[in-house]
């Protein structure tokens, strides 16, 4: 679930310009990404699972409410609404009844909340204490990646990279230590859509990397 | 005797107090097992009572709440006293909503398949398998992904999760940032202790470590944890009534040393008089040690408090001496009516030992023991410390006076009859109940601490403690297939609203019949591994990926089914432990409640049953206890009353004496049941103990204004002592009366009540003649 979370984190740049400064480039371009809730975007998930032979793709809309709330809603190929808040998280497949865990069972997602907030209220450093940072390009392309730092995360996380040109996130692939791992594609990119049935991991990458116009 | 000598004796004597008070309190023991001091159970449900719900599962959680801080913190506190507690040998279990089940079942993994109920309506086939998977791709893109992804290759239909949900609380408060929290926004925790509910000592001990492990907690400075359960209440309730009985204890020692300077114009008294009651308690205590071994702390109060008319005899004795005359021939001609009260009370307290009960024949050891004990030493050991008077009590400046007064006032012969009649109507008629039966009633817990408790135990789902489920059968397999036979019959009940929820032994194990039926279910290898080819066809999954599946179904196939003492051991035993327990040669299941609104819709499960379900009361069935208990005590003391009718009779060898001596008493112990009755204060034990008490320091005062002794003097020295007595039980016990705390209260008002009417009417009944002598 981490990888939808940290697709908000990045989703919430929209075309609005900010200067580009020629320090940390991470920091700038997260710095940029400041924004007042509610902020919506469309999504396509793509994982690939070692119990799986062929990716799992889902798509729907994501949305931060403001604070520590969020909400995952998947239109096709199911109907479910995740639901973050109070430390909780709330799923609804269909009409069949609510399943609630608490976050705390879910550590990644914590971590993942708390940067978040972090990020959208621009606070770069919150984010920091849980994850290294770096960057590489400029300010047409680039690439972020998040490590984490703290024990729990690491242990399930590889890392988070975020692809994006100007102030607008594309794709967000997320590695998970089992070698599992997912892309999730946001913004223009989730609009555009996929072209095949069946995206092999590494075409998929390409084509966040070089792809779209 | 000079006073070199005197002062090493009562060195010597206060030494020996000193060593055998610290050799006893190291050998004896003082229980609070209440099995020790009533009597024995007389029926099922009281043996139960005795036997298990003080261990019962109700009884030893406490309720946890923690508020004054921000909610981050809160929760982050409740975290880290969860983490300690779980490593705290005094408590079984602790949860705050956090602990994750399905680790906690991982350890019954293999047996899922006979303890889950899915195959009681569903088999392994490829429909049921292939609807499983679907709904697994789904989980698969669920923010549950990360949980269940392990589980997946081994157990695709859920199992353990189903069972870690079965398992969880039946209702549970809310989760906020990952633990409970109330609707007032305070972190909620359960913790069940080792200890008994009913185990002060223990329990006091377990509630100690908690708090010092919530301080230990890095930002618990400023929060407020709160406490609350049979358990803390115990607790509470000894502490407050300790802290209130110690407070007045200084305030009565500061009055009580005042009035002896007053009363005696010298330091001696107060030097002294303490050391034969000192002596009594000790050598009471002793014996008990020698004898049983240990107490019960109920005997310990009880005795103190009958051994307290042992203080009068130094009092009497230094009352009575006179110029110029050695103490010891003071005392000689003092005792032998010193020696008939006290024989008079030993010999009534016999009767106690005929109660049968174990608490009642230490009650009856300790104070015979201990009266004996306080006279010889104030017969032999007082006169070699104290030395020959220098001022005579009989010139107490006023006493004269006062002797006139009180000989001078009415004594119409009537008055007594009127007293016995019209206070008879009013102990016969006085509205309100008569006994108090609900030891509630007697708890010094404030209201609004009772009121946070059914708040807590409503927020958390926490069991009902007046109530239980009694599931009887000749083995446990017996009670865990009557438990899943009365399970829906009491769905249906939670549905009809009789009651908010329920545990039996079943939820955490089923019984072997059920286990086998579901392990007859579980298809073979081959149909399995067909059935799995079918379900997958189409899904994604990887070919082969169930294979563990496959071998787990086989594995169960060929288990024994788990036993109770088998699930005993896992991490989740602790529960059905306390819920099924053995009883004589069957074996009971008790099952938990909550927040039951109709219990006799709960109770006629017991007719549909044939009488192996019934709801226990524990109210009622310590009413019951309570009651059986009284009525020994009664028994008992009408035979002690008796006793003690023969024994002065017999002592001063004239009815008509005794009758002087017999009647004020009787009739001061009348009227203090007048007075309660008439303030609508029904009785409990301790104001039977407290009667007892009056009683027997109304025999003294008695005793004394029957006695002839021709001498103006003497009597004025009789008065003199009889005022020091009664204005010192009336500043012990008026004080006493005036406690917030129930038992406390009780024991002070009706002993300050009963010395006053002993002292007025053992003045108003005393024999005419010689008090009126110069009249």
């Amino acid at each position: 679930m981490l990888r939808n979370i940290a697709a908000l984190i990045v989703f919430a740049s929209t075309a609005t310009a900010a200067p580009v400064p020629a320090g940390d480039l991470a920091e700038s371009l997260l710095a940029g990404m400041a924004k007042t809730p509610p902020v919506s975007t469309p999504f396509v998930e793509v994982s690939y699972r070692g119990v799986l032979d062929q990716p799992l793709i889902v798509s729907g809309t994501l949305r931060w409410l403001g604070g520590d709330r969020m909400e995952r809603d998947i239109a096709k190929p199911f109907s479910e609404i995740a639901t973050i808040g109070d430390g909780q998280v709330s799923v609804q497949r269909g009409d069949r009844e609510v399943h609630s865990m608490p976050l705390s069972r879910a550590p990644q997602v914590g971590a993942m909340l708390a940067g978040f907030r972090a990020l959208l209220g621009g606070d770069v450093s919150s984010l920091q204490q849980d994850f290294t940072l770096s960057a590489v390009g400029g300010e047409a392309r680039w690439v972020i990646s998040l490590v984490p730092k703290t024990g729990q995360l690491k242990q399930q996380l590889v890392s988070i990279v975020i692809d994006g040109r100007g102030h607008e996130p594309r794709c967000l692939t997320v590695r998970n230590t089992n070698g599992d791992s997912s892309i999730t594609l946001v913004g223009a990119m989730a609009r555009q859509g996929l072209q095949s049935v069946a995206p092999l991991e590494s075409a998929l990458a390409v084509r966040c990397r070089d792809g779209g116009r | 005797m000079r006073n070199r000598a005197r002062i090493a004796i009562w060195l010597v004597w206060l030494g020996l107090v000193a060593v055998v008070g610290w050799g006893v309190a190291r050998h004896l023991q003082i229980n609070s097992d209440l099995r020790d001091f009533v009597p024995p159970a007389r029926n099922a449900d009281q043996r139960l009572l005795l036997d298990e719900v003080g261990n019962g599962p109700g009884s030893r959680l406490l309720l946890l709440a923690i508020s004054g801080a921000p909610r981050e913190r809160l929760a982050a506190l409740s975290r880290g006293l969860a983490a300690a507690l779980s490593h705290d040998p005094a408590f079984a279990r602790v949860a705050n909503g956090s602990e994750d089940l399905a680790d906690l079942a991982s350890g019954l993994l293999p047996y899922r398949y006979l303890l889950s109920p899915t195959l009681d309506s569903h088999r392994f086939d490829a429909g049921y398998l292939r609807e499983q998977l679907q709904q697994r791709i789904e989980d698969l893109s669920s923010p549950a992904a990360s949980m269940l992804e392990p589980w997946l290759a081994r157990d695709p239909t859920l199992e353990i999760l189903k069972l870690a949900q079965r398992w969880a609380p039946p209702r549970q408060p809310p989760l906020v940032d990952g633990v409970w929290f109330s609707g007032r926004g305070e972190a909620l925790l359960v913790a069940e202790t080792r200890a008994a509910g009913f185990d002060p000592a223990a329990q006091e001990k377990a509630i100690a470590s908690l708090k010092r492990r919530f301080a230990a907690l890095p930002g618990a400075a400023g929060a407020k944890l709160v406490l609350s359960g049979p358990g803390w209440f115990g607790v509470e309730a000894s502490r407050r009534t300790r802290a209130e009985a110690d407070r007045f204890g200084a305030i009565t020692t500061v009055g009580f040393v005042l009035m002896l300077l007053l009363a005696y114009r010298s330091a001696t008294p107060v030097l002294v008089t303490a050391l034969p009651l000192l002596s009594g308690a000790v050598a009471g205590f002793a014996l008990l040690a020698l004898i049983f071994g240990h107490a019960h702390g109920i005997t310990v109060a009880f005795g103190f408090t009958l051994l307290g008319v042992a203080q009068e005899y130094p009092l009497r004795v230094f009352s009575h001496r006179r110029v110029g005359v050695a103490t010891a021939v003071c005392v000689r001609e003092l005792w032998p009516l010193l020696a008939t009260a006290i024989a008079s009370v030993c010999i009534a307290y016999l009767a106690f030992f005929a109660s049968g009960v174990a608490g009642l024949q230490q009650l009856a050891v300790f104070t015979i023991g201990g009266l004996v004990v306080a006279g010889a030493c104030t017969r032999w050991l007082l006169p070699q410390v104290v030395p020959a008077a220098t001022r005579d009590m009989a010139a107490t400046p006023g006493l004269a006076k006062a002797w006139h007064v009180l000989a001078r006032l009415p004594r119409p012969r009537w008055l007594p009859w009127l007293v016995a009649v019209a206070g008879s109507c009013v102990i016969a008629w006085a509205p309100g109940p008569f006994w108090q039966n609900d030891l509630s009633a007697l708890t010094p817990i404030p209201q609004a601490e009772l009121q946070r408790d059914a708040r807590l135990r409503a927020a958390l789902g926490a069991p009902d403690v007046r109530y239980m489920l009694v599931l009887r059968a000749a083995t446990a397999e017996g009670v865990l297939a009557l438990s899943e036979r009365i399970t829906p019959r009491m769905h249906a009940l939670v549905a009809q609203h009789a009651l908010a929820g329920f545990e039996l032994p079943s939820r955490y194990l089923a019984s072997a019949a059920t286990q086998r039926a579901r392990q007859a279910k579980l298809p073979d290898k081959a149909r399995l591994q067909a059935a799995l080819r079918q379900a997958m066809q189409g899904l994604p999954f990887r070919a082969g990926v169930f294979a563990p599946f496959v071998a787990d179904v086989e594995a169960a196939r060929k288990l024994p089914p788990l036993t109770p003492s088998k699930f005993e051991q896992s991490p989740l035993g602790a529960r059905l432990e306390s819920m099924l327990v053995r009883q004589g040669d069957g074996w009971v299941g008790l099952g938990t409640l909550s927040s039951v609104d109709e219990p006799s819709a709960i109770a006629a499960l017991a007719g549909e049953t044939h009488g192996a379900v019934h709801l226990l009361d524990l109210k009622a069935s310590t009413e019951s206890l309570i009651m059986d208990y009284r009525h020994r005590i009664l028994v008992a003391l009408g035979l002690a009353a008796l006793l003690l009718c023969v024994a002065v009779t017999l002592a001063l060898r004239s009815p008509r004496r005794a009758l002087h001596v017999l009647g004020p008493m009787t009739l001061a112990t009348l009227l203090v049941l007048v007075v309660l009755r008439a303030a609508g204060i029904p009785l409990s034990l301790f104001h039977l103990v407290s009667l007892t008490l009056a009683a027997g320091l109304g025999l003294h005062y008695a005793l004394f204004f029957e006695r002839r002794t021709g001498d103006e003097r003497e009597d004025l020295r009789t008065l003199h002592a009889t005022l020091v007595c009664v204005a010192s039980a009336l500043l012990v016990f008026g004080v006493l009366a005036l406690s917030s705390v129930p038992v406390l209260r009780a024991i002070g008002l009706t002993v300050a009540l009963g010395v006053a009417f002993h002292f007025t009417l053992s003045v108003l009944m005393a024999p005419a003649g010689h008090l009126r002598r110069d009249g």
